[in-house]
């Protein structure tokens, strides 16, 4: 072992490992020696449980903790929603935690908005600015002239509570730049958002999802364990070779933005040559007859025309699916932020698993359990007499969903200051400046803000934006509400969070902020409690939880996994299942999905898609050192046939430009993209100085262009046609 | 029977996220650009174009039969545990000369840029000492690495290995008799390398066997000339990038 003392810049010392930065927080000292130069654990290491949030699956993970550092993170092999696994993000927590560009104290902005130049000031200033700033606007703009944007984080349920306390509709969540077309579409197939029970099914059709790359529990890992153990069929549908492509029994390379047209031709063969559930359809579900006629005219052969699927393949996906149905599905998925229609393709999907008969059977899409968690301390909002009657993105989609708001017309309404202007804003562990489609305009409803405060543990793109940057505590240090958790027929469950380590520098969870803004606001009374008094609430009804969770780290409440609807009706107008739904045409809306062509990119362009990969979480993760290595940058993926057209070689900076704006990134020269389609990471192209992913890549909502899902209002960004050239 | 630690994997089973590899880097600290594992896949290219499957092969240090890495190791730091078949590096006795580096056919090893080390995958010791599987193992998500004694036929290795057709990956003119093994198609088997053994002091081996070998590592002599070899190759390898880490792995490994 050596007995060297390295001196090591601010960011080079996690290269040293971890116990160091414990040395660094407490004292400053940035000298030290490698703690713990053998590697691997020091015997007599403490054990305990807490819950990822590396990403949105709240994976369930135990702590290896030695002289209060965090030495590993390890997966809880009883938590069966990740199957007991922890992925490279959450492996990589470490080093969100041990960050040396960790946000340390409270930040004052002192230049120009996105300039990057803040003072440090204390809490106390910080906190009576805050407030200060948020009643002045209250009183000048009313409070609903206050945005609140909270991600997908266990304590976001305060800032909501916030929120409400302090009078604003004005509340959104990160939702409507990712999933909610999808959920709208199953919610009014079905009446709710199913869960696929991918472990038990024997015909997966995978279409705009990417399983094995973009990681979701319990599905990832079941999809492995039905392909290999199970004898299930997986067909790939996606522009790309993915890895979920290149491990499938079978892809095909479906042009964008015609995945409607598949659906629609699934049923045509499914109804025409009679291979529905037939005994299922007839008993429940709604608008059978109204669907034989409208998928008449969609043949196979007119939907080869449109996905250039060959029609035989199209024809023998839907007798193979019938054959082993119900164990058989078409994968919901999950970000489906794609297109202005996105809500009826989805509704396509829905009802192709409705005439397969899979609703709550074995290998189908399942149902929500219960398990019993509630919702904690009730919040009795006041009133405020002078608010406006609505929410600022209202009665432009026709079913948004209220409770998660649209980003894109939050965003276009403060961009117009109609219907009523919009000041201030107070974003949570979210970062729409890189995951909202066209950044420009993001940074515009920042420039109509009177005051904009951010929270979050690294500065972000979003923070940088702000006026006041608050640092939060990371998931290792805090102390979080219970939350429940359902994945497939693995689990219905609760897990909740509490420290493993003490927390660091001058980090506070959120729901001290809200609470201490609370009180100067005069809104004291609704948080008077604490974390623990509102977590023993929610498990009011779980009296073996608190032991479950202390000596497992998750709690099961055991329940019917299959057949939950027998003798129960579904959530629709018609209480059954509506292949037709009444809603829509009572609304003006197709009942039926009716196919209209999406335009194609022109000659010389090419259709932008955007998604992930197991390294990225969109853009929280990828400014982690360890994650860095293994993902460095993202490059724009083209074909040879137009890379060589337009002179581009593989590994040459090329320059993606859209109405929306221009960046410069590595080409990557491959087949694994159709020659229409080019396509990027997220998560890259940061602004913030401050993140270690800085001068990489390109950034997705610098180039996307902000389109929207005229029924759900979610953000459209597979609508973008770009233009490269060699940079 | 000894126990015979090993792994046996599914190649088909690998999903490519870099799981085993991050969990890897912190459980073992393995310093910036180096890898004590990895995951290897066939001709991406070929694949997209032709509609061809693509297979992902997990691995790390083979634990061989007949390391080869033992036997270029000048000092006797690198040596082949009794209890259980582990090739281990004794940080004390290890010079860092980078002998059993090119002596790796698998380029399992890589030289610890701070430490001066070689240094290489352990089947995490340390883990193991606590009760806890190989961090590669225990947070695989689809449990593609299985590990265990392959001399006990009960072990979740063993009865894979037993009940199962298993082939290993090695280059035909070095076969140190892996312990690593690949249930049916192990996706890419053509990488690995002719093992390069220092021929002088293989030489002196054979003619003097561990005797000499303990010889040297008494005297000390073989330490010098060795470390002269160290202060002449410096910190050439410093920087993260290619150096002599894993091949696969570092920045040129991704595939988004």
């Amino acid at each position: 072992m050596t007995s060297k003392q390295f001196v090591v810049s601010r960011r080079g010392f996690l290269k040293l490992g971890v116990a160091t930065a414990a040395a660094a927080a407490a004292g400053g000292a940035l000298t030290a020696r490698p703690a713990s130069a053998k590697g691997g654990l020091k015997p007599g290491f403490e054990s305990k449980f807490t819950v990822c949030d590396m990403c949105f699956n709240k994976c369930s993970a135990i702590a290896r903790v030695s002289d209060g550092v965090v030495q590993k993170l390890d997966p809880n092999p009883k938590f069966l929603k990740s199957r007991g696994m922890l992925c490279a993000k959450g492996n990589a927590g470490i080093h969100q935690l041990y960050d040396p560009n960790r946000l340390k104290h409270p930040l004052l902005r002192v230049g120009e908005r996105g300039e990057g130049k803040f003072k440090r000031i204390s809490w106390q200033e910080a906190l009576d600015l805050a407030a200060a700033k948020m009643g002045a606007i209250a009183k000048e703009h009313t409070r609903c002239g206050m945005l609140f944007m909270a991600g997908a984080d266990m304590q976001s349920t305060f800032v909501h509570r916030f929120a409400e306390a302090f009078g604003s509709y004005n509340v959104i969540s990160h939702e409507s730049n990712c999933l909610l077309s999808n959920n709208r579409a199953f919610l009014d197939t079905f009446g709710e958002v199913p869960i696929p029970d991918v472990l038990n099914s024997k015909y997966i059709l995978m279409v705009g999802a990417n399983r094995f790359e973009s990681l979701v529990t319990p599905d990832s890992i079941d999809l492995m364990t039905a392909l290999r153990q199970h004898g299930c069929k997986l067909v790939v549908l996606d522009p790309r070779y993915t890895k979920t492509a290149a491990l499938a029994n079978e892809h095909h390379a479906i042009r964008p933005a015609t995945d409607l047209a598949l659906m629609l031709a699934l049923m045509h063969v499914l109804i025409g040559e009679e291979l529905y559930d037939q005994r299922f359809v007839a008993e429940k579900t709604y608008g059978l007859e109204q669907l034989r006629d409208h998928v008449r005219p969609y043949s196979p052969e007119w939907a080869e025309g449109e996905t250039q699927i060959p029609a035989e393949a199209i024809r023998r996906m839907a007798r193979e699916m019938a054959a082993v149905a119900p164990a058989a599905m078409v994968y919901p998925g999950r970000r489906s932020s794609d297109y202005a229609n996105s809500t009826q393709i989805r509704r396509g999907f829905a009802m192709v698993n409705a005439l397969l008969g899979n609703w709550d059977r074995p290998g189908g899409l399942t149902a929500a359990r219960v398990v019993g968690l509630k919702g904690g301390i009730p919040l009795e909002a006041p009133f405020y007499e002078d608010n406006p009657p609505e929410r600022v993105d209202s009665g432009q989609a026709r079913l948004m969903f209220e409770e998660e708001g649209s980003f894109k017309l939050t965003r276009d309404a403060v961009l117009k200051g109609e219907p009523y202007p919009i000041k201030g804003f107070f974003a949570y562990h979210v970062n729409p400046m890189q995951t909202g489609a066209n950044r420009q305009k993001t940074i515009a409803m920042f420039n109509k803000m009177d005051f904009v405060m951010v929270m979050d543990v690294a500065m972000t793109d979003t923070a940088w934006m702000a006026d006041l940057v608050l640092p939060s505590q990371t998931y290792l240090e805090r102390l979080d509400p219970a939350s429940a958790q359902q994945g497939s027929s693995a689990c219905a469950c609760v897990v909740q969070r509490d420290p493993v380590v003490p927390a660091m520098f001058e980090a506070q969870p959120v729901f001290w902020v809200v609470k201490e803004l609370a009180k100067r606001l005069e809104l004291g009374e609704h948080f008077d409690f604490t974390v623990e008094e509102f977590r023993a609430a929610q498990l009011a009804d779980l009296p073996d939880a608190p032991k479950a969770l202390a000596e497992d780290g998750v709690y099961y409440n055991p329940s019917r996994l299959y057949g939950v609807y027998e003798g129960k009706i579904y959530k629709t107008k018609s209480h059954k299942i509506e292949l037709f739904n009444q809603r829509y045409a009572e609304a003006g809306l197709d009942p039926m999905p009716v196919y209209t062509p999406l335009a194609q990119p022109p000659a010389g362009q090419f259709r932008l898609v955007v998604g992930r990969n197991a390294l990225i979480t969109q853009s929280s993760s990828t400014s982690n050192s360890l994650l860095l290595q293994m993902q460095p940058d993202n490059d724009l993926w083209i074909h040879p046939e137009p890379a060589a057209k337009l002179g581009i070689k593989a590994g040459q900076k090329v320059a993606v430009s859209s109405p929306a704006g221009r960046q410069v990134l590595t080409a990557r020269v491959t087949h694994e993209t159709r020659p229409d389609t080019v396509y990027m990471h997220t998560g890259f192209g940061v602004m913030s100085k401050e993140l270690a992913a800085f001068g990489r890549g390109g950034c997705i909502a610098a180039v996307l262009v902000d389109a929207v899902d005229e029924i759900s209002g979610n953000m459209a960004m597979h609508e973008t046609f770009v233009q490269v050239a060699a940079a | 029977m000894a126990v015979k630690l090993g792994m046996v994997i599914d190649a088909a089973s690998c999903i490519d996220c870099k799981g085993c590899q991050a969990a890897c880097k912190v459980a073992n600290q393995v310093p910036d650009g180096f890898w004590r594992n990895w995951i290897k896949r066939g001709d991406e290219e070929k694949a997209a174009l032709d509609r061809l499957g693509l297979r992902f092969q997990p691995g790390n240090c083979m634990q061989c039969d007949k390391p080869t890495c033992v036997a270029a190791c000048p000092t006797g730091a690198t040596y082949k545990e009794a209890k259980d078949g582990v090739v281990r590096i004794d940080r004390e006795l290890c010079i860092g000369c980078g002998q059993c580096i090119a002596a790796c056919p698998y380029d399992a090893r890589y030289r610890h840029p701070q430490l001066r080390v070689a240094d290489k995958c352990d089947f995490c010791a340390e883990r193991r000492a606590a009760g806890l599987q190989p961090a590669c193992v225990d947070t695989c998500p689809t449990k593609a690495r299985v590990f265990g004694d392959l001399n006990d036929p009960d072990s979740p290795a063993g009865r894979l290995l037993r009940t199962k057709a298993s082939v290993q990956v090695v280059n035909q003119k070095s076969n140190t008799d892996p312990n690593l093994y690949y249930l049916g198609d192990p996706g890419p088997a053509d990488w690995p390398v002719q093992a390069k053994m220092p021929t002088p002091w293989q030489f002196w081996k054979s003619l003097g066997g561990p005797a000499l070998e303990a010889l040297v590592g008494l005297t000390g002599l073989g330490v010098i000339a060795m470390y002269g070899r160290q202060l002449i190759l410096g910190d050439r390898d410093q920087p993260p990038d290619h150096a002599s880490g894993q091949p696969e792995g570092g920045d040129h490994d991704q595939r988004a």
